[in-house]
């Protein structure tokens, strides 16, 4: 049995590349997942795909079924249409016990751009729902991804990571927001997109004071409903250039695999307005929803996207050394706990099977042996059959406990093996 | 208690090397001993000040370019430590502390000897008469609040550049050094600008009247001076500044701050720079000496002063060196 994991996130890969190996929408990733079972059909396989990581988990009960990471490095170029060699060496692999770990830092954000931020949990949620779905889970992803999200709850509760300013949209609006506008109440905010990242931001921007809200979506009835939660207004898409060139702030956050908005489309909504006042983008969106260009059309434009926000993120993560030091120990033990469990699991189908044949064995010879004895009167007869119990039991004894001790190791296939052929166990 | 401008100067020089430790280490701890010798240094700074001020029995803006500057520089400190107080988490002292040195240092090259106006070594006949004093004491007072407008001016529209630069850099504009946000800066700026012309202005017209008014006393100042039509030429251009200013509705910030940063630097470069080169400023007074160093009569003394002197009376009220 093994778990692996092949990923890049913003510590390993610019955000060009990782937005070139998202699966930025439901119907991608499920086009991805009927792809993947066509290449390797033995596989679990969960997909994570944010704007900060894009992690494909597989699990195989035969270690010889896994895909390598050549192997999936192929899959990524093959289904995106890209050259191998422009990501390759972004990729990273993880296995067995590292991989767990790895998907437990992940759930509890401590790999996360912004330590404690609390969207990944439900981004890893919806990426086990989806695989499910899919149909493409099995007994060990069930196992890893109900595990993590179980680790990640503890991980929150125990210990301070959610403190201060912890998800990507707080950090953006008030570092880089802050530094920009001295007051919020007298701007005009435009959020492009209705999802969780959008009302997240909207929430901050309200907080420091934000009033003139405007959602424009694609969905109108999502953007009314999010522009209803925040007292602003919803606009439909069509109407995007028009408030492109009046908001004071932009928040994009849409799901869009290439930019909305370029940079001669930027220039042309505000040819009225440049030059007066100063307009912050924040480009949450992974692929990039504005064309980096736009930065570059007036000295009143301040376009910031995710991976901007990663030096303000370390400073972050750097004053809560000590929670995630205790994080990590909880993680460390329940990643342990976990392997410890699956390993078991793997030995326990044989440790089953040897106490069943020797109990059928022992049952065999103690009922020819009283056949034998017809005298033995039923006290006689416990005392045997107590006794042969215990003689069974002490032989079993060291092999299984050895079985034991190498498990938690990892999977003891050597002495699995071993054992089938000793006491011929048939698979 | 005897102070030297050494302590004063040495003390600006610590309180900035920890502004820059700040950057590197513990930021608590550096501001603290940042602030310690800012406040030694302006302690030594007043009691130095006092004590010219007894010394040669004149108020320091009226006393001589040397004290002066160094006013000009005190109450450029007092500013500093105020908004240090109200904006704590700022690096204020890495912008104000390198000019205080400046105007520190270079006043340590210009006359310290007490303005031959108001000194009380003539009396009688050439007596300044009451009403040149209280003009020449709005003459300094109001120069020294335009030009610390300037120097703050200065200082908003080099962390507006550099803040701005930093933002469209897209690197973190919070993190290790962190400056006001540019909405603000812009805005002060802007105010720094609308408050210090018009008091240089009124120092201006008020040395033009006291230009006059010298011509019956024993200084003369003469119009035609180089170094006030280099002042005069400067102060022109900040009037130009100031109505584009006004007349701009919605003037863009980085224009703004870079427009100040270049009238504000060359105002500032000038009026150092004069001081430096002649060692007294856009004045020069007559002490009143002869060469050999005793009192000269009145009517030497009226040939000597068909001299120069407008734009800052009071800053040279010294004698030639």
């Amino acid at each position: 049995m093994i778990l692996q994991v092949v990923y890049c996130n913003h510590q390993s890969a610019k955000l060009g590349v990782r937005e070139k190996l998202a699966f930025s929408s439901h119907d991608q990733l499920r086009a991805a997942y009927h792809r993947f079972r066509d290449d390797f059909p033995e596989s679990e396989v969960v997909v994570l795909s944010t704007c900060n990581r894009v992690e494909l988990y597989t699990a195989h009960e035969d270690p010889a079924d896994a895909p390598t990471q050549e192997q999936i490095a192929r899959f990524f170029a093959d289904f995106h249409q890209i050259p191998v060699n422009e990501f390759v060496n972004d990729l990273l692999e993880q296995r067995g016990p590292e991989a767990v770990k790895h998907l437990f830092e992940v759930t509890s954000s401590l790999d996360s751009m912004v330590l404690g931020e609390p969207q990944i949990v439900n981004q890893v949620k919806e990426a086990y729902r989806l695989a499910q779905e899919n149909n493409m889970c099995g007994p060990l992803t069930h196992a890893l991804f109900q595990g993590a999200i179980r680790v990640s709850s503890r991980v929150r509760t125990e210990t301070g990571l959610e403190r201060g300013r912890v998800s990507i949209a707080s950090v953006a609006v008030g570092d880089f927001g802050k530094s920009i506008f001295n007051r919020f109440d007298d701007k005009t905010v435009l959020i492009i997109g209705a999802g969780e990242m959008a009302e997240e931001t909207l929430r901050y921007l309200c907080d420091e004071g934000a009033k003139d809200i405007v959602v424009v979506n694609r969905n109108l009835e999502r953007a009314e409903q999010l522009a209803a939660a925040w007292g602003g207004r919803a606009r439909s898409f069509s109407e995007l250039d028009k408030w492109l060139g009046e908001a004071d702030v932009i928040v994009s956050t849409t799901g869009a695999d290439q930019p909305i908005v370029s940079a001669e489309k930027f220039f042309k909504a505000r040819a009225d307005h440049m030059e007066t006042s100063p307009v912050f983008i924040l480009d949450l969106g992974a692929p990039r929803d504005f064309d980096p260009a736009i930065s570059e059309i007036d000295d009143n434009v301040f376009l910031f996207d995710i991976d901007h926000l990663e030096a303000t993120c370390e400073q972050n993560r750097k004053t809560r050394t000590g929670e995630v030091q205790k994080a990590k120990r909880i993680i460390d033990k329940e990643s342990e706990k976990f392997m410890h469990e699956v390993y078991h699991r793997a030995t326990g189908p044989i440790v089953k099977r040897l106490r069943e044949e020797w109990h059928d064995i022992r049952e065999e010879e103690v009922q020819r042996l009283f056949n034998r004895l017809g005298h033995l009167t039923e006290s006689d007869r416990q005392a045997i059959e107590r006794s042969v119990e215990r003689i069974i039991n002490r032989l079993l004894h060291p092999p299984l406990e050895k079985l034991k001790n190498e498990a938690r190791e990892g999977t003891p296939h050597g002495l699995l093996d071993a054992l089938k052929r000793l006491f011929a166990l048939d698979d | 208690m005897n102070v030297t401008l050494f302590c004063i100067f040495a003390s600006y020089l610590v309180a900035f090397f920890f502004e820059i430790a700040r950057l590197y280490r513990s930021r608590t701890l550096m501001a603290l001993l940042s602030w310690c010798f800012v406040a030694a240094g302006l302690l030594a700074h007043t009691t130095y000040l006092i004590n010219r001020s007894a010394e040669t029995n004149l108020p320091p803006l009226l006393s001589s370019s040397h004290d002066w500057l160094l006013v000009l520089a005190w109450v450029a400190i007092v500013f500093y430590m105020f908004l240090s107080y109200v904006e704590r988490a700022n690096f204020l002292g890495v912008f104000v502390l390198p000019l205080v040195l400046i105007l520190v240092g270079t006043s340590r090259f210009v006359s310290n000897e007490a303005n031959v106006m108001f000194s009380g070594q003539r009396v009688g006949k050439f007596a300044v008469e009451a009403a040149i004093r209280n003009w020449t004491m709005i003459h300094a007072t109001s120069l020294l609040f335009g030009i610390v407008g300037v120097l703050l001016g200065f200082v908003l529209s080099m962390m507006y550049l550099f803040q701005h630069r930093r933002l469209k850099s897209q690197l973190s504009a919070t993190s290790r050094f962190p400056l006001p946000n540019l909405e603000k800066l812009g805005s002060l700026n802007w105010w720094t600008v609308i408050i210090s012309v018009p008091l240089l202005t009124i120092g201006m017209v008020t040395g033009i009247i006291l230009g006059f008014l010298s011509r019956q006393g024993p200084a003369a100042i003469s119009f035609t001076n180089p170094n006030i039509i280099i002042v005069l030429f400067a102060w022109l251009g900040m009037v130009a500044f100031y109505l584009w200013l006004l007349k701009t509705r919605h003037p863009l910030g980085k224009q703004v701050a870079w427009m100040t940063a270049w009238a504000f630097g060359f105002l500032l470069l000038t009026i150092i720079g004069l001081q430096l080169l002649t060692g007294e400023g856009a004045h020069s007074f007559s002490t009143g000496r002869n060469e050999q160093g005793g009192l000269l009569d009145d009517t030497e003394l009226a040939e000597k002063n068909q001299v120069d002197h407008l734009f800052l009376i009071s800053i040279n009220g010294g004698a030639d060196r």
